[in-house]
């Protein structure tokens, strides 16, 4: 996957910019921690699985926030709360925001 | 015939559509859930569906009607929550089966009214810009309006009219406001032009999905349908496209050259239409709807201290069965009394009186006693489900249902179990995944439901002392929190032990949207537990009345000659054994005898298989008929009082603790077993599950039962009776 490349260049001192989306590895949403941001880039569970979240407002390009990681994980998805199991978000894969 | 659609919108008929537009006689709520469909229902037609503060509720579909200004009378469907079209659970898609004309009885809604939660109106508007698409005419009713205004969302009502091209209708459901202007809107809806798709295809998906498209219509959609109907086939599972499977997939194969993920086209499509319109009209809030609700998450969920907080309200529940009810019970028991000694005054004794008094006011009576309690656990269950708390204890379940073999999902279910199986099997209709589904179906009578109330209650009340523990708790309410809990660890077992063997599959992942926690509306629950009540006593006016009055004659005939030479006690307790009831007692005491049962308990049981509430109907008349003439203690004094031949109490604490467990486990009730059958498949596969479903839980009452009273007598240091 093209999101999953280290950067050739990577500079540990410089400040990367908040946008930089780049500079963050893509990772699955499991790992996101309570109080962080994320956009949506693939959904890689079952199409079944898929075609419910995206109905859920959990497209490809959502951003989402991370309110709860105590049971499986509580999204902010356009507004909602919604809890999806690990067995899901450990196959979302997402673009931290820094 | 293989080219007729399957899964897709059945062609209308070409000469159906009227050129004058006739006023809307059917309409169809639909939304997402949890929206206020019923609520508004019920306020439109003045019936009184169930409501509740969670995801599901609705599970089939209900229709009432209401008078239209010019006193037409409309129809209203309410349906079970949807959100898309595309998705489909078995109480999706009686919701799909609606708007796509395809409903067995061919219910097609004139006008569809959209129910919209306001406050998350974004991911509402999903369904909405499908269901525009349907060529019917649409309102969309903007509810809870009020919890909107006071998150500080402002809604542009008119813009958002113009940018749906449909009316769009402010309301608040649960004050009844907005109904008027509804009402004419849906008048209106008729003569507009009918709504479509206001956004269009990027050239490379158009001419993509344009073959499809055309198949579509060759089939008899519209074109408007055929539009719809792709994107749906695109969006779902690839092994559901049904009849157009070579179509969709060339459409597939031609998306992906074009570099586009099919999958994910239609919401991406919706969801950049969608933003569009709420940059437009929504200034968006103040504060966050869910500040409060987030910081109540905080502590409910916590790993710790939300399953205290879980256990420590069903204790409260339990305690307050306890507590509270006595002095209303009290009083009845009193009052019930007291027209036993009534009847007894003013009727001659004979055969008369003591039907009357022994059969109806004992029978009867000793159920209708329990009143307060059936009252107060529906006034728990209702603040329960009406807070939004359902669905973080489905949550803090997860773990374990998971580890069970279901998702957190299916916990909702089994909760709503504590008050009636029959509605509880309906609601697994929110579980799409059959197996995981048939499974819950299975264990959720499991679940101690207000029938075991009233069984429970007279034998904890009657044989458990109520010691105060720790200054607050009593025993008694301790005992009864231990039968619900040993029902509930019995359904995860069960539930873990078929999703093993008959029902093997994968653990299908949780998905579960948390509701706002919301005060529950004091005027609701008065209306729903007022409504339980009244089938509680219809119940003992019905089913337990008839049956006390069959158990009244079995225990009264044949007769006994009179022998002078017996004392009376001993008299009426061998004319006891030598009527019909006591000649089946006799024959079904040696499957009892084990459990430490006597004939009278063997007969109560066994007619309690009609309802559990008999048990202690047929107590009450057995112990009626068999004691003195018009007396009516109390039948826990009675029970308390009773002595085998050789003098030893007939209900000691083993016995007792036999019973109660036998209780938690025996499915006896009649309705259960009918809605399993008719929803684990119906016919000869529906009647296998429930023949599996009666015998299994048979079978784990008796050895339950077996098991306690050997260990009870074992640890009291009793005897073998
Ligand atoms: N504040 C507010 N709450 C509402 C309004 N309408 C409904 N509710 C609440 O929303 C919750 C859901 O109401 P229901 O009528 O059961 O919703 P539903 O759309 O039928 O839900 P499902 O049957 O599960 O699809 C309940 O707690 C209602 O009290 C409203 O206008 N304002
Ligand atoms: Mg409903």
């Amino acid at each position: 996957m093209a999101t999953d490349t280290v950067p050739l260049f990577a500079q540990p001192n410089t400040v990367r910019p908040a946008a930089d989306a780049a500079g963050m590895r893509a990772c699955c949403l499991a790992a996101c921690a309570a109080g962080s941001r994320a956009t949506v880039v693939r959904l890689g569970c079952d199409d079944s699985d898929a075609c419910r979240l995206r109905a859920l407002g959990l497209n490809e390009g959502t951003t989402v926030a991370v309110v709860d990681d105590r049971h499986g994980t509580l999204l902010d998805v356009r507004g909602t709360r919604l809890a999806l199991g690990t067995a899901l978000t450990e196959r979302i894969t997402v673009q931290p925001h820094v | 015939m293989n080219s007729v659609p399957t899964s897709s919108l059945t062609p209308r008929s070409p000469s159906a559509a009227p050129t004058i537009p006739v006023p809307p006689a059917r309409v169809a709520l639909v939304g997402n859930p949890n929206t206020g469909k019923t609520t508004l229902f019920n306020a439109l037609t003045g019936l009184r569906q169930r409501v509740g503060n969670f995801a599901g509720v609705t599970v089939e579909r209900v229709e009432g009607s209401y008078r239209a200004a010019d006193g037409r009378s409309v129809a209203v469907l309410d349906l079970p929550g949807t959100y898309s079209l595309a998705t489909a659970s078995p109480d999706e898609r009686i919701a799909h089966d609606v708007l796509m004309r395809r409903s067995g009885d061919g219910w097609i809604p004139d006008v569809v009214v959209v129910v919209v939660d306001a406050t998350h109106l974004e991911r509402n508007l999903f369904l909405v810009s499908q269901v525009l698409e349907l060529g019917l005419p649409v309102v969309v009713a903007l509810n809870q309006a009020d919890a909107a205004e006071r998150s500080g969302t402002r809604i542009d009502v008119p813009e958002l009219s113009f940018a749906l091209g449909v009316p769009v209708v402010p309301t608040v459901a649960t004050r009844g406001e907005g109904l008027e202007p509804l009402r004419r809107a849906i008048d209106d809806a008729v003569r507009l032009p009918p709504p479509g798709r206001r956004f269009a295809l990027p050239a490379a998906v158009a001419m993509a999905v344009a073959p499809l498209e055309l198949q579509l219509q060759e089939h008899g959609l519209s074109r408007a349908e055929a539009q719809l109907e792709a994107l749906r086939l695109l969006s779902i599972d690839a092994t559901e496209t049904g009849a157009y499977d070579g179509a969709v997939e060339r459409a597939r194969d031609a998306l992906r050259a074009a570099n586009e993920e099919p999958g994910q086209i239609e919401a991406s499509l919706r969801y950049a239409w969608i933003s569009q319109i709420v940059t437009r009209c929504v200034s968006s809030a103040e504060r966050p709807s869910h500040a409060t609700s987030d910081r109540i998450d905080g502590v409910v969920l916590h790993r710790v201290i939300g399953p205290m907080i879980f256990l420590a309200l069903m204790a409260l529940v339990f305690q307050a069965l306890f507590t509270w009810a006595t002095p209303l019970q009290d009083a009845l028991e009193a009052l019930v009394a007291r027209v036993g000694d009534v009847v007894t005054a003013t009727l001659p004794a004979g055969d008369l009186r003591s039907l009357l008094v022994d059969g109806v006011i004992a029978g009867v009576g000793s159920v209708v006693v329990f009143l307060p309690q059936i009252a107060i656990l529906f006034t728990c269950i209702g603040v329960l489900e009406d807070s939004g708390y359902m669905a973080r204890a489905a949550l803090l379940m997860d773990r374990v249902m998971r580890r069970v073999g279901l998702h957190g999902r299916s916990f909702i279910p089994m909760l709503s179990g504590y008050a009636c199986a029959v509605p509880a099997i309906m609601a697994t209709r929110t579980i799409g995944e059959p197996k995981d589904r048939l499974a819950t179906i299975m264990v959720v009578p499991l679940m101690s439901c207000s029938a075991r109330l009233p069984v429970y209650t007279l034998l904890i009340g009657a044989f458990i002392p109520a010691t105060m523990l720790f200054g607050s708790v009593s025993l008694q309410s301790l005992t009864l929190l231990a039968m619900y809990l040993l029902g509930t660890l019995a359904a995860l077992a069960a539930a873990a032990v078929f999703k093993r063997t008959l029902l093997k599959g994968p653990v299908r992942p949780m998905i579960l949207e948390l509701p706002p926690y919301r005060w529950p509306s004091p005027r609701a629950l008065l209306v729903t537990v007022a409504q339980r009540c009244r089938l509680f006593l219809r119940r003992a006016g019905t089913v337990i009345l008839a049956l006390s009055i069959v158990l009244w004659a079995l225990a009264t005939w044949p007769r006994l000659p009179v022998d002078p030479a017996r004392s009376d006690a001993a008299q009426r307790e061998l004319a006891l054994e030598h009527s019909a009831l006591g000649r089946i007692g006799r024959a079904i005491e040696p499957a009892v005898a084990p459990l430490g049962f006597d004939w009278k308990i063997g007969v109560s049981i066994a007619a309690s298989f009609a309802a559990r509430e008999v048990f202690v109907s047929t107590m009450g008349t057995i112990y009626g008929v068999g004691g003195d003439d018009g007396d009516t203690a109390k039948l826990t004094t009675v029970l308390r009082a009773e002595r085998r031949a050789d003098g030893t109490p007939v209900y000691s604490l083993p016995v007792a603790l036999s019973l109660l467990v036998f209780y938690v486990f025996a499915l006896m009730c009649m309705s259960t077993i009918a809605i399993t059958v008719r929803e684990a498949g119906g016919g000869a596969v529906g009647w296998r599950w429930a023949a599996l479903q009666f015998g299994y839980m048979l079978a784990l009452a008796w050895g339950a039962a077996f098991v306690t009273y050997r260990v009870a007598m074992v640890l009291s240091g009793g005897t073998n009776a």
